[in-house]
This record gives structure tokens, sequence and C-alpha cells, in this order.
């Protein structure tokens, strides 16, 4: 007999564990799906899963793909942990890349050591002045922050078309949507010849060490902690809630708007329409499958980058629609979410009594 | 109908502790019962098993000789057991209305017929569309009831009611209930409030550590039996000596104090105006819903007031937040211990890190000092006697007595200067409460003042040296505490003029 029973306290390595369960789960449906689609389940997963990372250019795709999921869901768990529900990453990233493109592009024809930390910084500042809309409506206006920050994605990708296409198309583009390349100084270098992967992972690797130090050793950590179980006890502590709010989002939007500068002066190079496939919506999967822990987020960010990978390789090889990506994605947020059921009860199996 | 509820040798073992140990009891309806003990007795577990939300290890339950399979909530509900809980079961952002038709099967306009039917019969008066948030504690209770009394309970269970209502709420409560054990309704009481076993109920069944002690009509008990059997030892009664030589020194001053809230249902006060000496408690009494939650806000600085309405050792104030008037020498215990005063899911030493006072250096240039905290909270463990050796526990496992005095102790620990509690002993048991009280009597001896905002008023008159009543958001004129009386306070509480 099957019991289901409540634990007196949520298990600790259930807590880590569950993650584990989540993604055994969505292989598991994953393979079934596959083979309800005809295919030879093992084979397909193969494809998904293993052969995108099995040489030296896979991985480092993999690596190029993690390092903005990484970055932004480290920014996102700043807002997670203190109960603030930035979900308009993707917003974030877009303005991020317009304003550092922005600064890119007035150096188009110059070199200098010193235009890349301007790109950079201007990315940085692009996210925080986005996120600070939401934030300040928040604390000033009671606005819902899930509204704000989520319909302001639209209007972001909305800013970056007209840009494109209007006043910073590339004059000698042939009218395609798309800006003029960026100066080599405004580049991140790459780190190895021939693969693509680039010096943004050491932004997001610095982003790791520097959210781990603020979460756990720091007061301003602390504080977040307590106002993301109980705002009344922030402020009976005397904990000064909207500073804070304001805190959480410019860093969160600090984060997704490196994770722009990354993508367009990173692999890209110029700026167009389509500078991110959502990494700024799937980045929130990752925040919660790596449990708002920094270092659990770089294992998450590892796996959801292989669904990016694994789609376009069961596209090439399979003729799978490469939208099987989202599919597994949205699999694995669903299991996660399921098996959150085992943190709070357990499962006893007992034999009958009589 | 006569409804006759048979426990029969229950038991309930949880890991470490036995919570019922093989309990069989009997009740009547016609008559009300008592189920008195201590917290942690293993009464709680017993009404759980009634109401069906805990199954037991062993034994069976009887409903008129016919046993009784309560394996969910919903079984307890279908064989007519109704259960009032301490802590309440309401969505707080519905209105009353949408609460009370979440789980009725009946049509609205049949159910409102019937609520309004309900509260006409035994004189409550709640608004029906106003979200439950809004409400006083009390009132939260009486939606529970009428919760329970639309579907014509059998059996109704209570448990420890009158913890948040007031001398005039409980008596009305109490008329109630009788009412409804005339109607042949099975009242069981579940309690350790001794006054209120005595005046309301028929027999009454002690528990202690698990074990049914006894079982007796209310006639041949009394107080100081109950007492004895309920807590196994003699009890002391503490009595506060009242302070010969009460200082002159005025400690806090609160000068035309006025609040307006936004919120259409909170309190608004209207020209408070009281001060405190060094080494004297000012008590606060009144009804639950009277504005005490606003002033304990203003007063703790949540609300930020008017900076010149209060004066604090010749310091304007009324504009810091709660941190700035720490280093004042201000601590506060707020009423809700579990959403506010503390974080159930943190450690004891975390939660002892939310009282941040600069010279406890919890925090030094932004950095946590741990091993600080950690000391400190070992400290406050032993002193005030938090009954656990684990600072590194989860607070939600502490009982909520040893949590109360966890956070007496995190607040008194910096010596502060004024102390200012609401509703400190609420749903506590006798042993925590006496601990409370002496602790407080003690800080009153080494010149500290207190401001005690409550609604027990035997905690009043046995701890203040003034006192004054809060209704509507007024404050009465301040008496002082020889002169006062039970009754005057409830004259007072309830709107009245007194001479």
């Amino acid at each position: 007999m099957i019991k289901i029973v409540k634990r007196d306290q949520p298990s600790r390595a259930i807590f880590f564990l569950t993650p584990v369960l989540a993604i055994f789960l969505t292989l598991v449906a994953g393979g079934l799906i596959f083979y309800i689609l005809g295919f030879k389940p093992f084979e397909a997963l193969k494809f998904f899963f293993i052969v995108p990372i099995a040489d030296k250019y896979g991985f480092s795709e993999l690596l190029l793909k993690a390092t903005p999921l990484c970055l932004i869901a480290i920014g996102l768990s700043f807002c997670f942990k203190s109960n603030n529900w930035n979900i308009g990453a993707e917003g974030q990233l877009t303005f991020g890349a317009i304003v550092s493109g922005g600064v890119a592009l007035l150096f188009y024809d110059q070199e200098g050591f010193y235009i890349l930390p301007i790109v950079i910084l201007a990315g940085a500042i692009g996210g925080m002045l986005y996120a600070s809309i939401p934030a300040i409506l928040k604390t000033y206006f009671n606005t819902n922050e899930i509204l704000v920050s989520l319909m302001l994605v639209y209007v972001s990708k909305l800013i970056l078309d007209y840009l494109v296409v209007g006043p910073w198309s590339n004059p000698e583009g042939f009218n395609f949507p798309e800006t003029r390349q960026f100066s080599e100084s405004a580049r991140l270098p790459l780190l190895f010849e021939g693969l693509r992967i680039h010096a943004g992972i050491f932004l997001a690797l610095a982003a790791v060490v520097i959210s781990w130090f603020i979460f756990y050793k720091t007061y301003l950590g602390f504080q977040m902690k307590v106002s993301g179980f109980s705002l009344k006890t922030a402020k009976y502590a005397g904990y000064k809630g909207k500073k804070m709010i304001i805190l959480v989002f410019l860093i969160s939007g600090a984060c997704a708007g490196l994770a722009g500068v990354g993508e367009i002066t990173g692999p890209i190079g110029q700026l167009h329409r389509e500078i991110s496939p959502d990494y700024g919506f799937t980045a929130i999967i990752v925040a919660f499958l790596g449990r708002l822990n920094p270092v659990g987020i770089i294992f998450a960010s590892l796996v959801v980058a292989i669904t990016y990978l694994g789609a376009e390789t069961a596209q090439i090889f399979m003729q799978i629609p490469k939208y099987t990506g989202q599919v597994f994605q949205g699999m694995i947020l669903f299991f996660l979410l399921a098996s959150d059921y085992l943190l709070f009860f357990k499962i006893k199996f007992i034999g009958s009594k009589k | 109908m006569n409804t006759n509820l048979k426990i029969s040798n229950v038991t309930k073992i949880y890991p470490g502790c036995i919570a019922n140990d093989n309990i069989s009891l009997e009740f009547e309806s016609g008559k009300i019962y008592a189920l008195l003990g201590e917290n942690g007795a293993g009464k709680s577990t017993l009404v759980k098993i009634l109401s069906g939300v805990i199954i037991p290890d062993e034994g069976e339950i009887f409903l008129n000789k016919n046993i009784l399979k309560l394996n969910s909530p919903i079984d307890a509900k279908k064989n007519d057991i109704g259960m009032v809980f301490q802590h309440f079961n309401l969505f707080e952002t519905l209105s009353v209305f949408e609460n009370l038709i979440i789980d009725s099967e009946e049509t609205p306009e049949n159910l409102k017929e019937k609520i309004q039917l309900i509260m006409k019969k035994y004189n409550f008066s709640i608004n029906l569309d106003v979200p439950v948030l809004n409400l006083s504690a009390g009132q939260k209770q009486k939606v529970e009831i009428i919760r329970c009394l639309i579907r014509n309970p059998k059996v109704l269970i209570m448990d420890e009611p009158t913890s948040v209502l007031t001398e005039q709420e409980t008596s009305e409560l109490f008329l109630s209930l009788k009412k409804f054990s005339e109607e042949k309704i099975l009242i069981i009481y579940i309690t350790h409030k001794l006054k209120e076993v005595m005046k309301l109920c028929d027999e009454v069944a002690v528990m202690r550590r698990g074990k049914l002690v006894s079982v007796s009509k209310i006639k041949d008990e009394n107080i100081e039996s109950l007492a004895t059997k309920m807590v196994g030892q003699n009890l002391k009664t503490i009595k506060k000596k009242k302070s010969s030589i009460s200082s002159s020194e005025q400690l806090i001053k609160v000068t035309d104090l006025n609040f307006t809230s936004e919120d259409p249902f909170e309190t608004n006060l209207e020209n408070i105006n009281f001060s405190v000496n060094r080494g004297e408690c000012l008590g606060i009494a009144g009804i639950s819903g009277n504005g005490q939650s606003e002033l304990f806000q203003i007063l703790s600085g949540e609300i930020i007031s008017d900076k010149n309405s209060i004066k604090f050792s010749n310091n304007f104030i009324g504009d810091l937040n709660p941190q700035e008037r720490r280093e004042y020498l201000m601590a506060f215990s707020p009423e809700d211990r579990l959403e506010q005063a503390a974080i159930p899911q943190m450690k004891i030493f975390e939660n002892v890190a939310l009282n941040n006072f600069k010279s406890s250096n919890f925090f030094n240039n932004g950095l946590i000092n741990e091993n600080r905290i950690k000391e400190h909270s070992k400290k406050i463990i032993s002193d005030f006697n938090v009954n656990t050796d684990n600072i590194e526990l989860k607070s939600q496992f502490l009982s909520g007595g040893n949590l109360q005095k966890l956070i007496i102790g995190r607040e008194l620990i910096t010596s502060p200067d004024l102390l200012i509690c609401f509703n400190p002993t609420w749903g506590l048991d006798v042993g925590a409460i006496n601990y409370i009280h002496e602790t407080l009597i003690k800080i009153n001896d080494q010149n500290k003042s207190i401001i005690l905002i409550s609604t027990d008023t035997d905690e009043l008159l046995k701890l203040s040296d003034k006192i004054s009543v809060i209704h509507k958001g007024k404050l009465s004129k301040i008496m002082s505490a020889d002169e006062v009386t039970s009754e005057k306070l409830g004259i007072l509480m309830g709107g009245g003029e007194i001479d």
C-alpha cells in the first residue's frame, strides 16, 4: 500500500534532488513524445542531449548558450528571493542591448581598448534603466510588477525593431533590418580560435561568485531573505523596503543588460531583430531549477542550454521542428513544480497490516 | 435527538513523542465539555483526530454507536462534526460571503438567507461584503463559527476560541454556546483558561503530556484543583508589588497623535495623548480591532507619524523607522509571533538577528557576523529559559511559549528603556504566561518602562501601574491601576462612560 505522509519539515536533500528528478521525468516524457511521433525514443534523446555536445564545437556552443541564461538567472534570483516578481528580463536584455549597441555604433569606425568597457557599461546601465520602470511604479504607485515588467518586454522589442529598420539600419545594408557591424574593439574577445565561446562567460562566473557572497554573507542578502519570507517582518525589523525593491530590480536589470551585451558583442556583432531566443524568459526556469542558488543556477543553465542545442540538432537530423526545445523547457518547469510536492509530503510504502 | 460521541483507546505517536496515549472519552449532547491542558498536552492532536485532519495510529471513534472512519476533514463534515480552529482558515483577500460559499453546496441566495438568520439569532454583526483581511481577529473568528453553523452540526469543537476575544465578546460567545447546547449540539471546548471552564462547562477532561489525567464534573472542581491537575505542580501566584519609588522622570510622551488611514477598514486614531514614566507599566485595554494594531505600529515606527507627536527621552522620534528607534533604546514585541515577530522557516539565530541593534555588531560594514549572532543567541536561550540548546533549529519547531520567550528575550537582551508589547501571552500555556509576566515585572523593577497593549484584562490588571482603554481609536483617560476594576474596564471597552 502506498501512503502519502506530510513531512514535518521540508527535506534539504529533497530540495536539491527534485530538480534532478524533474530532469529525469522530462527525459522520460520526452522519450514518450518521440515514441508517439514515430521515432526511436533512445535515438531521439541521443540526438537531443548527447550528439550536440559530443565535440569541442558543441561544447563551446553549450557554454555560449548557458552564459546568458546563467547571468540573467543570477540577476532574477535577487528579485525572486526578496518577493519581487520581475519576469521582464527579456525586455531588460533587449534594452541593454539597444543602449550598448547604440554606443558601439558610435565607435563603429574606431579602434581602442577603451571602447569595450564603455559598451559593456552602457549595456548594464540600459538594463538597469529599463528595470527601474517596474520598480519605481511598484514602490511609488503600487502597480503590479509582474504585469509592468512583462508588458515592457514587448515595448523594448518594438523599439529595437524600429531602430534596426529605421534610424540605425546599415546605410550599406540593402535595407536588411540590421545595423552596421561593430568595430573589433567593441567585440568581446573569443576564447579559442574557431569556437564561438567568448569572454562573456567570465561576466557570468563573476556574477555567480558575487551573488553567492551577497546572498549568504551580507546584510543585504539577509534582508532579502527576510523580505522574501515576510514583508511584515521586514517592516517590523525596520528594513527600508522601497530601497531594497529598487536595488534588486537594478541588479537584475544590470545582469540582463549584460547578457544582452554578451549576445550582440559576442557571436552577433551587430544589432538585428532577433538578438535573443527568449533567454530572458527561459532564465526564469533556470533560476527556479537552480533553486535560486548560485551554484545550482550554473548546473541549471547548462541543462537548459542543451535543450536549445538539442532542438537544433533534432531539426537537422530528424526533421523535428526546433520548437521541441521549448516543449522540453516547459516540461522541465512543469515537472519541477510537480515534484516540489515531495518537499512537503513523502511517499511511504507500507505492507498491508493484516 | 441526542448525540453520543465516544473516543475509544486512541493513540497517536510522533517520532520522539506520544501525542495521545490510549485516550478514551465519552460525550453526550446537552452538556458542554471542556478539554483542558497546557500547550503540547495533546489536546490539539485529539481534536484534529476528531475532525479528520490526523488519522490515529490506534483506536476508534463512535458517533451514536456507529464507528466513524475519519480519513479527512471532509469525512468529519459529512458526519456533522464542525470545528473552529484556533488559527483561522480564511482566504484573506476574499469577502466574508465568498469565504462562506466556497465549501457550501447551497445556492448563494439560500446561503445568504441562512447566514442572515444565524447572525440575527446569535447577535453577530459582520458585513458580508468586506474582504476578510479587513476584519478584526474577533470578527474573523465569528466567520469561522458561522461557517460551522451553516451545516447544522451535531458536534461543535471549539479550539481556544476566546484567545482573541474580549470579555464582552467572550460572554456573548458563552451565551451562544449555551444556546447551541440547549439545541442539542454537543460542544467540546478546548482551552487552557481555567476561569472559562468554570464559567461555561459542565464536565472537564484534563490532559497532560499526552495522557488523560482526569474526567470530572465542574461542580466538583475549583480553579486551583484544575490548575494543579493541568500543570502537575502547585502554582505560585504572582502579584506585582506596586512600585513604591515610582519615578517621576518622563520617558515617553505622545502628544496629539492622529492617524488617518487610507484603508477604510483600518481604525483611525484620534488625538492620542499619554506619557509613561521610567519604571512604569502603562496598560492599554480594549476590544480587538479598536485601533490597537495601528497604535502599536505607530509606536514601533512601522507607520511613520508626525515627528513631534512622539517624544522619547527628550528626542522627537515620530518620523523614525523601527530600526532607528531601537537605537534610542526602544524594543517591540508585536502581536503576531508567526507572521511578524519571527520567521518560522528561519533558524533561531537568524531570527535573533532581526533585532539589529548597532552595538550588538551583528552586521559589520554590511557583512553578517555570524559568530557574534550565535553567541548572542546562546545567551538569550539560557537567560530567557528557551527550551532548546540548538540555535540552528528552525524556529517553527519551538512551541508558542518558547518562541515568545525567544522574542521577548531578543528584545530585552539589549536592555532597552521601553518595551512595547502587544498581546504578549496570546495563546500561551500557564507556565509560559507566568514566565512572561514575571519577566515583565522584573524589567519594571529595573526602572525600565513598558507599554502593554492587551485584550486580556486579567493580564492588564496584574501588570499595569496605569491603565487606559482604547475604543474606536480614542484613548480613555488614564487611570491608576488601583482604582480600576474589570467591570470599569468592561464599560469603557464597550464605549460607555464612567465618572
